[in-house]
């Protein structure tokens, strides 16, 4: 047959109708599967992104840098501004060098005073943000750090300033971060100067609701929002954001973090969090009487014979 | 026998395959898709109906299976769901190719908006019984909008960029072969 086949008897023989099914049954079945058993597939997706999105990344820096350059061009009016506002700048930031120099003497005696240790148990790993997933509904982002550096799941991420979401995904040299932003977050804080504990549950909008505070009329806008460590999901005191008052009168938190322009993440070692899960033994259950169990003692002989003639 | 390796077909899938490839590119690349920006259109929705409807051989149901499924993994979509729906809809297309072959360009867009809003609603609808969180639905509408309007330029770059367009009566290839 030399026909090209575009007529469209050609595409409704019956063993192509059935082929046509039959692929759409299997690929049916793997969203059942995916449904299912979700950790196995979610292993082969990040398995997957693994050994493809890494490849790119010679070709993903020279785009971004490209385009960063574009935007800093387009933000400066021109190149004689640029330049008198860049020796302003520079003179600001020698007096505060002086000042930065001098406070960190200041600092070096002070620790040594105090014998401080920051935790051991959060040193980091840094990683650079590879690509994300570029669209409104998923937010998350990808590192170029994997299993092979010891990233586990569940770990917590922060950039300089602040939280900024938890490792969910690993393939052997990357690692995928989801966002607080995102619908599926759940994470729990506590808002600051009252303690109240809260949830923070990411809903695709810039500044995802508090929910569950226990009493709302404590919490006001501009307190500050930090991990609780509840539940050993995440290490406490990490710094999240603040409160505000969104449009819709609900409590939403700004991250202190800065979403537009993540580029180096620390992942926060935290190895054994233990989940509390029971309060210590401080308030135990009472002890069952031995004396109420067991045949009760026999009563003395007076005492029978007076209440049986009562009775 | 069919000539297997007939340039033209298997140049036009190459081509395709490489435009997939672009386009997870430029999905991934890190520029920040900040979360409450609009969602921009399906552009690999539009390319793969807009092909369908042209020149169905160019892009054999396995062909678009595979690359529907590599993106539902690297977009992190439930996988398998969205590659069964597109897969529907354009056999759905190829059986009707000769019904719509004489239609206005108008009333194709028509068919394809119609179809695009049915094939999310579908979506949808599976979500929704699956019980997965999903995002709201005047969010994903826009979506569909936003590939509704871009359907027409994405038929004309096909068209005029590369060579894609309805055999006309008659018409030959290279060889000398009919279409």
């Amino acid at each position: 047959m030399a026909r090209d086949r575009t007529s469209p008897e050609d595409f409704a023989r019956p063993i192509r109708r059935i082929l046509v099914g039959g692929l759409v049954l299997v690929l049916l079945a793997l969203f059942v599967l995916w449904r299912i058993d979700s950790p196995r597939v979610e292993r082969f997706r990040a398995a997957l992104i693994d050994r493809l999105v890494p490849n790119f990344d010679w070709a993903l820096l020279p785009v971004t840098k490209a385009v960063g350059m574009i935007g800093s061009f387009q933000s400066y009016a021109s190149l004689y501004d640029q330049n008198q506002r860049l020796r302003e700048e520079l003179q600001q930031m020698k007096a505060w060098k002086e000042a930065a120099l001098q406070l960190e003497q200041q600092n070096a005696r002070l620790l040594d005073l105090n014998q401080v240790r920051i935790d051991p148990k959060l040193t980091h790993v840094t990683g650079v943000v590879l690509a994300d997933s570029g669209s409104p509904f998923r937010q998350s982002v990808l590192l170029n750090v994997g299993a092979r550096d010891g990233i586990r799941d569940g770990w917590a991420a922060m950039d300089g300033i602040g939280l900024v979401g938890r490792i969910a995904g690993l393939g052997q040299r990357s690692a995928r971060v989801i966002l607080l932003t995102d619908a599926n977050s759940r994470i729990p804080v506590m808002v600051q100067p009252s303690g109240q504990k809260a949830l923070l549950s990411g809903d695709n909008l810039p500044a995802p609701p508090l929910e569950f505070v226990e009493d709302a009329d404590l919490v006001r806008p501009g307190d500050q929002v930090v991990t609780s460590g509840d539940g050993g999901v995440l290490p406490a005191g990490l710094l999240v954001g603040q409160v505000v008052m969104g449009p819709d009168r609900r409590l939403r938190v700004r991250l202190a973090a800065d979403y537009g322009r993540l580029e180096f993440l620390r992942v926060l070692r935290s190895h054994d969090l233990e989940p509390i899960a029971d309060p210590g033994g401080l308030v135990a259950p009472p002890l069952p009487d031995p004396g109420l169990i067991g045949p009760l003692p026999l009563a003395p002989a007076g005492l029978a014979g007076s209440g049986a003639s009562d009775g | 026998m069919v000539d297997l390796l007939h340039s033209t077909i298997w140049r036009h899938r190459a081509i395709f395959v490489a435009l997939a490839l672009a386009l997870f590119f430029l999905r991934l690349l890190p520029l920040g898709a900040e979360p409450g920006r609009w969602p921009g259109p399906d552009l690999m929705l539009c390319l793969i109906l807009a092909w369908v409807q042209r020149r169905p051989d160019y892009l054999p149901a396995p062909l678009i299976a595979l690359v529907v499924l590599t993106e539902d993994f690297l977009m992190l979509r439930p996988p398998g769901l969205w590659t069964a729906i597109v897969v529907l809809a354009t056999e759905f297309l190829r059986g009707r190719a000769a019904l719509t072959r004489e239609l206005s360009f108008a009333m194709e867009w028509l068919l394809i908006a119609i179809l695009m809003t049915v094939m999310l609603l579908a979506y949808r609808l599976v979500f929704a019984i699956a019980f997965l969180p999903q995002p709201g639905f005047g969010f994903a509408m826009v979506q569909v909008l936003g590939s509704i309007l871009s359907y027409p330029v994405v038929v004309a770059l096909s068209r005029i960029v590369l060579g894609v367009h309805k055999p006309a009566m008659g018409e030959v290839d290279a060889r000398g072969r009919r279409l």
